[in-house]
């Protein structure tokens, strides 16, 4: 272990997560309407709530928002 | 104000409409709009390599290679799913997040070859110098601790433990857990969200009840 967390984020469940596959739908989507300066958890929230639990979707999700914020 | 109903298609801009004319169409075009893709997805590969280096232990040619099949399998991806792709985002911005996950899925691969002993083995020892939102009485702290040991070693599949081990306490990459279980990372997370609903389940039993979760 190395980063700090907490014990809740170490059990982070929510039944409104909707996965990786269903997240990687609407990252696309996602990432545009957070450049766009759109509120993307309102669009998409339960995509949102699955990148604050899934270490692999949320660094995908941060690649991504970087690479579309470049073009 | 003129309101589109929802159940149309949103209109394709002009530069995706043009990749997606170039790589449907067929001959010199196609090759040409295909090797247009390669580059744009490799300079994103290179780019997104170099920003998760830190946690790789990879350097130089090896972290090119990774990049270059990143892009590879990234193309082949694209033009597999490219009728799935109706211009509700940019062509680029969907083009990229299929580099993402292949360059996450070999990163994953690299490190289930080089790490493989992290994937099983935990150390509870360093764990309460990570938890951030522990009791601050060494008694509550140690009983709470002692009963996410026991719910992860007594309440959770062999599987789910293994999964809850190595992507929440040791922090391996799901794409390399996925790989080493031959699975793949939607799978692999289910596994952790039942894990996780499990022993939030034996903690509030044992009276420690956590804040912000629902279930």
């Amino acid at each position: 272990m190395s980063d700090p967390t907490t014990l809740d984020q170490l059990l982070a469940a929510d039944a409104a997560d909707v996965g990786c596959d269903d997240t990687f739908e609407v990252l696309d989507r996602h990432v545009e309407a957070e450049l766009a300066g759109e509120d993307a958890s309102r669009r998409y929230p339960g995509a949102a709530l699955h990148l604050r639990n899934c270490p692999a979707c949320r660094e995908d999700h941060a690649g991504l928002h970087a690479a579309a914020g470049e073009e | 104000m003129v309101r589109r109903a929802r159940y149309l298609p949103s209109p394709m801009d002009a530069v995706s409409r043009s990749w997606v004319d170039g790589l449907r169409t067929l001959g010199r075009q196609h090759d040409l709009t295909v090797a247009r893709l390669r580059a744009l997805l490799l300079r994103a590969a290179c780019r997104e390599v170099w920003r998760r280096r830190a946690t790789l232990h990879v350097a130089g040619a090896e972290l090119d290679d990774l990049a270059h099949q990143a892009a590879d399998d990234a193309v082949v991806a694209i033009l597999a799913k490219l009728d799935g792709f109706r211009g509700d985002s940019r062509f680029t911005t969907w083009a990229y997040k299929f580099v993402m996950l292949e360059v996450s899925t070999k990163i994953g691969r690299h490190f289930a070859r080089a790490s493989p002993a992290r994937i099983d083995e935990v150390d509870w020892e360093q764990i309460p110098d990570r938890l951030t939102d522990l009791p601050e009485q060494r008694v509550e702290r140690r009983e709470l601790l002692a009963t996410l040991r026991r719910a992860v070693d007594e309440e959770l599949s062999e599987r789910q433990r293994r999964v809850f081990v190595a992507v929440a306490l040791n922090e391996v990459p799901m794409d390399a857990l996925a790989h080493e279980l031959g699975s793949n990372r939607n799978a692999i997370y289910k596994t952790l969200f039942d894990a996780r609903l499990k022993l939030k389940a034996s903690l509030a039993a044992a009276g420690h009840a956590l804040e912000g979760s629902r279930s």
